[in-house]
Formats: structure tokens, sequence, C-alpha cells
């Protein structure tokens, strides 16, 4: 009789959660692939009928009258792939150093930065970029202070290039890799350091062979974490970016609310989520025997 | 530390590394106050007038043209704010209650779906938010369904439901079954158990989701901009409109009461844990 009415429980406790999600979050995954293969409509819409040719656009294959192969949108995916992976070496190279030096400081500073780590992670992301958007205008405060010491002779253009999303996205970005690298750093052995050095390692030898294997789970766990918004990201280039900073995410944006051609942007996001399942199956089902 | 010269080097990376995260803040609250408002960088003295002309208290004998933009969107702000509010409320309630009653039974019950459950849990925070918000805009618009607010409350619980069952989870791990089963064994039923036993331990991993689900809820932007109709603008989609409109000086104004409100909003969070550590 206990195990019937733990099944009683169990149910009333999962069944909210299950409809929930199953038809709010897989029915609309489910739409967007089934939309990735409708035909769109002239004035905006889509046809109920089966089309491949969205794919085609992109991958090479076009029918050469209503659709035309575009090489540019591939050099578009490659490149916010290239956009995200560089985001996340940067952060990883700002963030492991400081994530050292914060694990080694006395209790009391250690909380002190935690704590101004994680304070951007409450404040708003728009408010954040925007930031950015005056330092780095042609008459922003950065071209000012330039100009001001007289290290330059007329303003840099820095607003509305790749440097200036990839700044953003680094930006934006920092606190969720500094948390899992500071999780690995501050659990790390430190006797097996010395150990190391007492064997008569070099400084190389013992970040290569001791501290790496040891911290490995937070730098994988933080990458992915960065990698996976980055690839999508459509807000920071939409803000710092120009042409030729436009990403993945901005070309699905205007197939849903400029272009009104919602089958092509289901076909682009359908690719956008198959790289992050790749990342996540790659990564995540590695790091799992780790966990226990 | 073995080396001083090394650990001085990098403190100094460090010390640089937190004014890199620090400055741009620094920027908008120092400019906030500029006066200037033909170009916002260049300091032109000391001024209230851009808070002012956003709480509809904007000089009516100023310019005219400026006037009419700043009670224009004084209004809009307010009602922005209102619906931010009105759907981070709303949203965390749901995805307060939905994550905790996951979380507690992948827990306590042993079934073999559990492993499926822990990895679908993930999906929606995972998930690339351009891709949730496409496909809820699909899926609502398919369905004939109005984009309104109780639109964007559905897609935030979505995500947020995944952020509340982490953090809960975390806490269950910590927690001995032992007095959930000297509780039954006492005679207790399911519910008493769950409500006088196990809840109470959970309570700080459950304000701390809550907390996390509210602040995410507040400051969504990409999700909320697919889903939003025209009428039921949150603030953060507000603010990238007036953005992509063009840089003005309120935004500074508006800016920097968004990071006075989060300053605050993190601290109530610290103060929370600080005093759950003391009991």
């Amino acid at each position: 009789m206990a195990r019937r009415r733990d099944r009683l429980v169990l149910a009333a406790l999962l069944t909210p959660v299950t409809l929930f999600l199953g038809v709010f979050f897989l029915v609309p995954l489910l739409t967007i692939a089934v939309f990735s293969f409708l035909t769109p409509g002239l004035y905006g819409g889509v046809e109920w009928a089966f089309y491949h040719w969205n794919y085609g656009r992109i991958f090479g294959w076009a029918d050469g009258i209503m659709e035309v192969f575009e090489p540019v949108y591939l050099r578009i995916l490659g490149r916010s792939l290239s956009f995200a992976a560089v985001t996340v070496l940067l952060c990883l190279i700002l963030c492991y150093p400081v994530a050292f030096w914060v694990s080694r400081l006395p209790e009391r500073w250690r909380l002190v930065f935690l704590f101004l780590i994680t304070l951007p992670f409450f404040s708003s992301l728009i408010v954040r970029l925007y930031a950015w958007l005056l330092i780095l205008k042609p008459s922003g405060l950065l071209n000012e202070m330039l100009l001001g010491i007289g290290l330059i002779g007329a303003p840099l253009e820095i607003l509305y290039t790749p440097t200036a999303v990839v700044l953003g996205m680094v930006y934006v970005m920092i606190p969720f890799m500094f948390l899992p690298l500071f999780a690995a750093v501050d659990n790390l052995d430190r006797s097996l350091i010395e150990a190391s050095y007492d064997l008569g390692a070099t400084r190389f030898q013992t970040f290569r062979k001791v501290i790496l294997p040891q911290t490995l789970p937070g730098i994988v766990g933080g990458s992915v974490i960065v990698f996976i918004p980055s690839v999508g990201n459509f807000i920071v280039p939409d803000v710092l970016g120009g042409a030729k900073g436009l990403m993945a995410g901005n070309l699905v944006e205007q197939q849903f609310l400029s272009a009104r051609n919602w089958p092509f942007g289901a076909a682009l996001s359908m690719l956008i989520m198959s790289v992050v399942l790749i990342v996540l199956v790659t990564f995540v089902t590695r790091l799992r025997p780790k966990e226990g | 530390m073995r080396n001083p010269l090394g650990w001085l080097l990098l403190t100094l990376f460090s010390l640089l590394f937190f004014a890199f995260i620090y400055a741009p803040l620094a920027v908008i609250i120092g400019y906030s106050f500029n006066a200037n408002p033909i170009n916002m960088m260049i300091w032109d003295g000391f001024t209230l007038d851009w808070y002012r002309g956003l709480f509809g208290f904007a000089d009516r004998t100023a310019d005219p043209n400026s006037r009419a933009l700043y009670v224009e969107s004084t209004d809009q702000l307010i009602a922005a704010l209102k619906n931010s509010l009105i759907v981070a409320a709303v949203t965390t309630s749901v995805s307060t209650v939905l994550g905790t009653a996951t979380a507690i039974a992948l827990a306590r019950y042993r079934f073999r779906l559990r492993g499926f459950y822990r990895g679908f849990l993930l999906l929606p925070m995972m998930m690339p938010d351009i891709v949730l918000g496409i496909g809820l805009l699909i899926f609502f618009v398919t369905l004939g369904m109005k984009l309104s607010l109780l639109t964007i409350i559905i897609g935030h619980c979505t995500f947020l439901t995944s952020y509340v069952f982490i953090i809960v989870q975390a806490r269950i791990a910590g927690i001995d079954p032992a007095l959930e089963e000297a509780s039954a064994d006492l005679g207790a039923s399911e519910w008493v158990t769950l409500r006088k036993v196990l809840l109470p331990q959970l309570a700080p991993g459950i304000v701390g989701g809550a907390l996390l689900a509210f602040v995410i809820s507040m400051d969504d932007l990409v999700i909320t901009y697919f889903i939003a109709g025209t009428d039921s603008t949150t603030l953060p989609v507000f603010i990238f409109g007036m953005i992509r409109r063009g840089v003005k000086p309120e935004i500074n104004a508006i800016a920097t009461l968004l990071i006075l409100a989060s300053v605050l909003i993190a601290a109530l969070g610290l103060w929370l844990r600080s005093r759950k550590i003391d009991k």
C-alpha cells in the first residue's frame, strides 16, 4: 500500500512540470523543426507544403528560381562559431588567473571579490552593453581620452566592428566563466602542488601535469556555458556590431521580424540548435562520470 | 606563495580585471549627471535634468521639442516597468513551485525515468534564448494566441523552472533523508512530512531559486523581445528600443537607476544568505 501512495505523490509532483514543459518547451521546438520544412508564402505567411530549399539556400542546393544559394549564410554561421570560440578563449585567459588570485586571498577579501564578480550578473544585460556603446563611439570616452593624451591623431573606428562584438560578448559572459572556474580552482589539492615541486618539477610541468587536469572540469564547464549563449547571440552584435559583425542570431531575427520568411528563419535556428546539441552531447556526457 | 614578484603581477592583473568589469558601469553613473545635451561624453557641469525628465518633472518652459519626448516616454517607461514587475512576480511563483516539486521528486523517489528527467530539466536552460524565443513565437501564432503578458509569462516559466530546479536540487542533496524517514515512522502522512520536515529545511534553497528567477525574469530581453505584443513591452525591451532609436541622455539616468536596483537586490540576497548561516 505504501508503494501505491508513493506513486501517487510522485505523479502529483511530476505531472504539472511534465505537462508544462511538454506543451510549452518540446512542442515549440518541434514546431521550429516542422516550419523549417514548410513553403514560405509570398506575403510573409507559410504554405503547408513540404519544401527543402530553406536548407538548400544555406548549403548549396537551390531551385535557382525562388531560392538562390548564397554562400553568405554559411559564412555568417562560421563567423558566429568563431566569434563564440574567441569569446570562450578570451574569457578563459582573463578569468583563470583571477580565479587563482581570489582563491588565495584571506577569507574576508575572498567574499568581497566573489560578491563583486556576481554583482554584474544581477545588473541588466542591456545596460552593460549600452555602457560599451558610450565608451566605443567615435566621439565616445575612449577616443576622447586617447585624443586628449595625444596617443592617436584621429578617432579609432572600434564601434560596429567584429572587435566591438567580441569585446561586448566577453564582457557580458565573464561571470559565467568565472564561477565554474573558481569552483574548480578553489578545490585544488594544494598538497599535490607542493609534492610536485618537491619532486623537482618546474612551474610549467606542475601546471600542465597537476593543476590543469584537476581544474579541467571547471574549464570545460565554463567554456560550454559561455559558448552556447554566444553562438546564438543577437543582442550584442545588434548593439555593438555593424554589417561585418552580423551573426547567425541577427539573421534569424531579421527573418522573423523584418523579412518575414519564417520557414527560412526556422531552418537557420535549427542549425544553431544542432550546434548547441552537438556541443552539449560531446562535453557534458564526457564530464558526467566524474560527477558521480 | 613561493614567488612574491609573481604574486604582485597576479594581483595587478586581477585588479585591472575588476576595473575592466566596473569601469563601464561607473561611466554610465557619472555621465547620467552630465548637463551636456549634445555630446554626452563631454562634461558640461552637474545636472539632475535627465532624472527629472524621467519622472515627468521636466521643466515646462524648456525646449518644447525635448519636452514632448520626455512626457511621452515617461508614461511608456512606467508601463514597461509595471509589466516587468507583473511578469517577474507571476513567473517567479509558478517556476518556483514547478522547479521545487521536480527537485523533490527526483531526490526522494526512485523511478525509471529519473535520468531522463534530470537531463530534460536542464535543456530549457541550455537552449539558446533565440531558439526558444522563435519557437514560442511560431507556436503561439500558429495556435492563434494573442501575444500579451500571458505569453511572456509562459515563455519565462519554461526556462526559469530549470534554474529553480538546479538551485533547489543542490540544496536537497545536502539534506539527510533520515529525518523524513523518522517522521514517516512516527505516523506522519507524506503531506505532513513534506510540509513540516522537508520544506523548512529546503527553504533557503527555495528562496535562493526564487530570487534568481525574479532577477533573470526582470532582465530577460531576447525571449521577451519575440513574444511580447505591442502593448506588453517590458523594461529591457523598452530600453533596447530606446537605444536602437539613438543614444539619449535619459537612457543614462534609467541605466543608473537599474544599476542601483541591482546592487540592492544583490545585497538583499547576500544578507539573506548570511542570516541563514547564523541560524
